[in-house]
């Protein structure tokens, strides 16, 4: 047995790494643009004018960076106008482009032409859209403009963070026709007196618009009945049923059997989002106690499990959304009506319950839904890992990717943007992310193949560079997902349990 | 066997301890030289490297940032494997956070043995000692017999908000792997050299004992 020992404590050893890596340790999202993923099958050289375009002012920078993620948003997801239900994906992706290219013209979105239309796509309307440099402004700027948030209390200048929703109402460009359309067929589908939830579900796998997220949100999580007369009271009923909860439950938090699972969620919520400005105010932080506290002695089978608090934020900021007109990321929520902000954090709470209803075995003893998963990924995964070669093990860092779906890899607003397709999906929280998982890793594949060493590659897979990520390339993982979706679907030994 | 001059040494050294002790904070600023009040909580694991030279040898550190909830231990395993060394945190503000460390010990002994049998190096970090003393650690004389018992090669007061005996807290940990290091190859007979033992790390080297 010690010489079995021997042998595997050596075999590491001989693995000396070649070169010295920057060290990224424990720093979520990840910020170094010198990983920048270039979009979308690398074509572009990675360390280009990196320094050749600063900003000389905030100003200056701002104004180019106005609403980036809100131009193309709609449009994005062209891809996916016959998704979820339909069968055959090729045929879905063919229609789509074919119909895009009429819409919008000059803005061709089809998987092969994507190349080109990012060239394009820097004088869209007049206004700079993602274009590789202002991606790689942001890049490089955010690292100064985030040191300087705490010497800087109000309204502190983050843009890159600051850009939590996916969708701004103010200084949006004036919505296409065919957004227009859309928006006013979700609007029909919520004013019936019931909701058609498979109709909206089909046309939520391409993305919600912004008006009408919240409300469709509560529908597809089940908070909401689909009969529009009897919403009023569910709503009525169900927030009186949390601050009952709150009444009854809440001041146990100091009790001996309580006080462990509070100083949990205690230590935890000023470090949920620290970068952003709104969840640093205090009555924003005591309502993710209340939520987090309630939800985890109401299940004690999994109790407060750390990541859990991450998946409040989508809710609370889409829900806070209906309220704000400005950036969510700066609102003062004290300034709303006390029953206003009830409403929000009851809301809050019952369809972040839902959510962890459908994956509660992620968070158990053993976690053994998390287990199942990053194994199911493993046999996913055809070849982009050469973890032979560098023994990175998918536990390392896929854990991580299933415990928190991701929202520590992408910008919340991208998350957004995701859970739209999760609600969307019979099991999207469940089922599918695993094969976005899949579709993620594979993304990264051609960064991953590039490591020469264990170091780097394990630095690289916990720090992925989505920065400056948003509906688009949301959009193109969720086409890759729902690929490797059907093309599992009849193999029984992937994932079948 | 001893003619290369330049050694290089890799070294997986683990940091764990309880949820909110500072884990994180530590490596951040033993790596990166800064502190952030909110670093987001650790999930799963977090991997950094560090170099550094010692005695004209190049030491590599692969730092493993452990997640500290206690839903997370089954994985730990996964985790240990093959590390030489191993900081447990815990937070002098935070009694609970003290009583885990034997706990916390326990748990890294009994998964994790290195291949003379013999546990590895272990520091103990009390953080966040700029944040007042607490009784404990004002007894020296009571801490380092907790060490002796729990059979921890050292401890410290850190902090690292304040920078405060990270560094020597590391170093120490490095010395104590060389010399265990040291300890395996003089116990490993000659013959029985394995094949994969790249030639500069096999045999024995003297500049090992001179840190010791």
């Amino acid at each position: 047995m010690a010489a079995d020992n021997r042998i595997n404590f050596w075999r590491r050893n001989p693995k000396v790494p070649g070169s010295v890596q920057p060290v990224y340790g424990a720093q979520h999202p990840p910020l170094d643009p010198r990983f920048r993923r270039t979009y979308p099958k690398d074509t572009k050289p990675k360390f280009n004018n990196l320094k050749s375009k600063k900003a000389s002012t905030f100003h200056e920078f701002a104004r180019s960076t106005n609403d980036a993620w809100d131009i193309d948003d709609e449009e994005d997801e062209d891809f996916f106008l016959t998704p979820g239900p339909a069968p055959s994906l090729s045929s879905g992706l063919h229609s789509a482009s074919t119909h895009n290219q009429v819409t919008t013209g000059h803005k061709v979105h089809n998987l092969q032409d994507v190349q080109e239309e990012e060239r394009d796509c820097e004088h869209v309307n007049g206004k700079v859209v993602k274009s590789s440099s202002e991606t790689l402004l942001n890049s490089s700027s955010v690292r100064s403009t985030l040191k300087k948030q705490q010497s800087l209390p109000v309204r502190p200048i983050i843009p890159l963070v600051a850009r939590i929703s996916d969708q701004n109402a103010s200084g949006a460009p004036p919505m296409t026709v065919r957004e227009k359309s859309r928006l006013d067929k979700f609007k029909q589908l919520l004013a019936s007196a019931n909701t058609d939830l498979e109709e909206l579900r089909k046309h939520s796998w391409s993305g919600i618009p912004r008006e009408v997220r919240p409300i469709t949100w509560r529908l597809l999580s089940g908070y909401l009945p689909a009969n529009k007369e009897r919403r009023e009271l569910v709503l009525k009923r169900k927030r009186e049923e949390y601050f009952g909860f709150i009444e009854q439950y809440y001041h146990s938090r100091t009790d001996e059997h309580y006080k462990d699972t509070y100083r949990q969620i205690h230590i935890d919520i000023p470090r949920t989002n620290p970068l952003i400005p709104l969840f640093q105010q205090p009555v924003v932080q005591e309502v993710f106690e209340r939520i987090l506290f309630i939800w985890a002695i109401r299940h004690p089978a999994s109790g407060y499990v750390q990541g859990i608090n991450d998946l409040v934020t989508p809710f609370f900021v889409v829900f806070l959304s209906e309220f704000v007109t400005e950036d969510v990321e700066n609102f003062d929520v004290a300034a709303l009506p006390l029953d206003t902000q009830r409403n929000i954090e009851a809301d809050s709470f019952w369809c972040m319950s839902k959510l962890l209803d459908g994956i509660q075995d992620n968070y158990t003893f053993a976690q053994p839904g998390i287990q199942n998963k990053v194994k199911a990924l493993e046999e996913l995964d055809a070849g982009t890992l050469h973890h032979h070669k560098y023994e990175v093990e998918y536990l390392q860092f896929a854990f991580r990717w299933m415990n928190n779906l991701l929202m520590r890899e992408l910008p919340l607003r991208c998350t957004i943007r995701l859970w739209d397709t999760y609600q969307a999906e019979a099991e999207g929280f469940s089922h599918f992310h695993l094969y976005v998982c899949a579709a993620f890793l594979t993304e990264w594949r051609k960064e991953i193949l590039s490591m020469v060493d264990f170091q780097g590659l394990l630095m690289l897979l916990q720090n992925l560079p989505t920065i400056h990520w948003g509906n688009e390339e949301v959009g193109l993982l969720l086409a890759e997902a729902y690929r490797l979706k059907y093309m599992f679907a009849d193999a029984p030994s992937h994932y079948k349990r | 066997m001893q003619n290369n001059h330049h050694k290089e040494h890799l070294y997986k050294i683990l940091v764990i301890g309880d949820l909110g002790v500072g884990k994180t904070s530590i490596i951040k600023r033993y790596v990166h030289h800064n502190f952030s009040p909110n670093y987001r909580a650790t999930i799963g694991v977090d991997f950094a490297l560090k170099v550094l030279n010692w005695d004209q040898e190049t030491v590599r550190l692969q730092l493993w940032d452990i997640a500290g909830q206690e839903r997370f231990g089954n994985m730990t395993r996964v985790y240990y494997r093959e590390a030489m060394g191993a900081f447990i945190v815990f937070d002098v503000t935070r009694p609970a956070s003290f009583e885990a460390v034997t706990k916390w010990k326990e748990d890294l002994d009994s998964k994790l043995t290195l291949a003379n049998g013999k546990h590895v190096a272990t520091v103990l970090l009390a953080n966040k000692c700029d944040q007042g003393r607490d009784v404990l650690t004002n007894n020296g004389i009571k801490m380092e017999q907790f060490c002796q018992e729990n059979g921890f090669v050292g401890w410290y007061e850190t902090s690292a908000k304040e920078n405060i005996n990270i560094d020597e807290a590391a170093n120490c940990l490095v010395k104590h792997i060389m010399a265990s290091e040291n300890d395996m190859l003089q116990s490993e007979v000659p013959d029985t050299v394995t094949p994969q033992l790249e030639k500069d790390k096999g045999g024995t080297c003297s500049s090992c004992f001179r840190s010791q």
